[in-house]
């Protein structure tokens, strides 16, 4: 049985350097996307050899499935303005090989050349060597795992991993609740949203299946939520899964969805950052220290947390797809 | 022992329609083809391994959430080759970029 899996681990492995190679390797930009999809779901296969589920359960989330349609969307935008551009301007004349920006060019798109080969080749095996010995020489530890399961009875919640996310290093997941808002400040910065180039399909087949469909991602976002504190899930794998039904809705329906209202939108998407902040600074206050809390309230505390956090989450990633600000609110 | 003996049938049962879909989706000339080939082949190869792992199932509970992924993969898996399908009829083939 042992075997068995030991040869199961080497196909996954041979699977994803063959499908990351494909990826990088692939001229074609759909197929590239298509390639970095599977790549994401091999890699949760991979998580889940590792016995970290939880991050297979973000990885196929957000790294395959919402990174996939953010690629995708981008994909079809950007045809879309080549085909304005091309359509502008006819004459474009053949850029010239010798001219001032040509090694700028030549930059964006090499051609292949076989006397890139061995160089590449030599600092790919020096790269990779320098890796393998640092690896080698990792002295064996234990990690932090006796750590953090001493101190589960404080942390409120019964899984060590969200323990360790919202309560040892809350600091860690704060940031990163941050750095998602950042995204689609940076995002909305760029300029107002214009319509998705998308393509709705005609028919009753796809708004019947999203009928369905919806609601049970919402249930499923929901006790991924709940199930948090005991057992693999949290924050970012359930607000993944909401957002990815929103991506939906957006995608079925991109001329007929009301426009978000601008203060719930906003107040919705910085809900999780600001409950964070106010719960950190009170216990600061309090005297537990920034980002902490008193013992008695941790599970009701972080259990707040995660639900704005997860709102945050699926509205920040649907508002990334629809990408920009929503139009008519200078205000 | 009946128990493993089915999962293990049932489950080689589900891997040669996988095979199949599979081979079909490579081999067939055209979109319409490849689609029946997949979607067909996926749907009882799925089912097949569903009810397989349903002999392993420690609970109803497990075997209601094993049957859920089966229910929701059909109608994600025809949703898909539907809209596959339309956009051939409407659209043509797809085209590469290259």
């Amino acid at each position: 049985m042992n075997g068995l899996l030991v040869l199961f681990d080497l196909v996954l492995l041979a699977g994803i350097v063959g499908v990351a190679w494909r990826c990088l390797a692939s001229t074609d930009l759909f197929r590239a996307v298509v390639l970095f999809i599977t790549f994401g779901l091999l890699l949760a296969l991979a998580w889940v050899r590792l016995e970290a589920p939880d991050i297979a359960l973000a990885e196929a989330a957000i790294g395959a499935g919402i990174t996939g349609a953010l690629l995708l969307v981008t994909l079809e935008r950007l045809r879309s303005i080549m085909a304005e551009r091309r359509s502008g301007r006819p004459h474009t004349p053949p850029p010239d090989p010798t001219g001032p920006h040509a090694l700028l060019r030549a930059l964006h798109d090499p051609p292949p050349e076989r006397r890139t080969f061995i160089p590449a080749l030599s600092f790919a095996l020096v790269v990779g060597g320098l890796l393998v010995t640092a690896l080698w020489h990792q002295p064996h530890s234990t990690g932090l795992e006796p750590v953090v399961d001493a101190h589960m009875d404080i942390s409120g919640v019964d899984h060590p991993i969200t323990a360790v996310l919202l309560n040892f290093r809350a600091y860690d997941t704060f940031l990163e609740l941050a750095i998602v808002l950042i995204a689609l400040l940076g995002a909305w910065s760029l300029g107002r949203h214009d319509l998705i180039p998308a393509r709705p399909a005609p028919g009753p087949i796809l708004p019947g299946t999203l009928r369905l469909l919806v609601p049970v991602a919402i249930v499923t976002g929901v006790y991924v939520l709940w199930a948090g504190s005991h057992a693999p899930g949290g924050a970012f794998q359930a607000g993944a899964i909401l957002g990815a039904a929103g991506i939906l809705l957006v995608l079925a329906r991109p001329r007929q969805l009301p426009m978000a209202p601008g203060v719930p939108l906003r107040l919705g998407l910085t809900a999780g950052v600001a409950l964070f902040l106010l719960v950190g600074l009170y216990g600061l206050v309090a005297g537990h220290g920034f980002l902490g809390y008193a013992d008695a309230w941790a599970y009701p505390l972080i259990l707040l947390i995660e639900v704005a956090a997860t709102l945050s989450i699926a509205l920040a990633l649907v508002a990334l797809f629809v990408a920009g600000r929503p139009a008519g609110d200078d205000a | 022992m009946i128990a493993n003996t089915l999962t293990v049938l049932l489950l080689l049962a589900g891997l040669v329609f996988f095979a199949a879909g599979t081979a079909g989706l490579l081999r067939f000339p055209d979109v319409y083809s490849r689609l029946h080939a997949l979607t067909k082949a996926d749907n009882v190869g799925l089912g097949l391994v569903v009810l397989g792992l349903m002999f392993q199932a420690s609970g109803p509970a497990d075997i209601l959430k094993l049957l859920l992924i089966w229910l929701l993969v059909l109608a994600a898996g025809t949703t898909a080759a539907h809209m596959v399908a339309q956009r051939t009829w409407t659209h043509g083939e797809f085209e590469s970029d290259r």
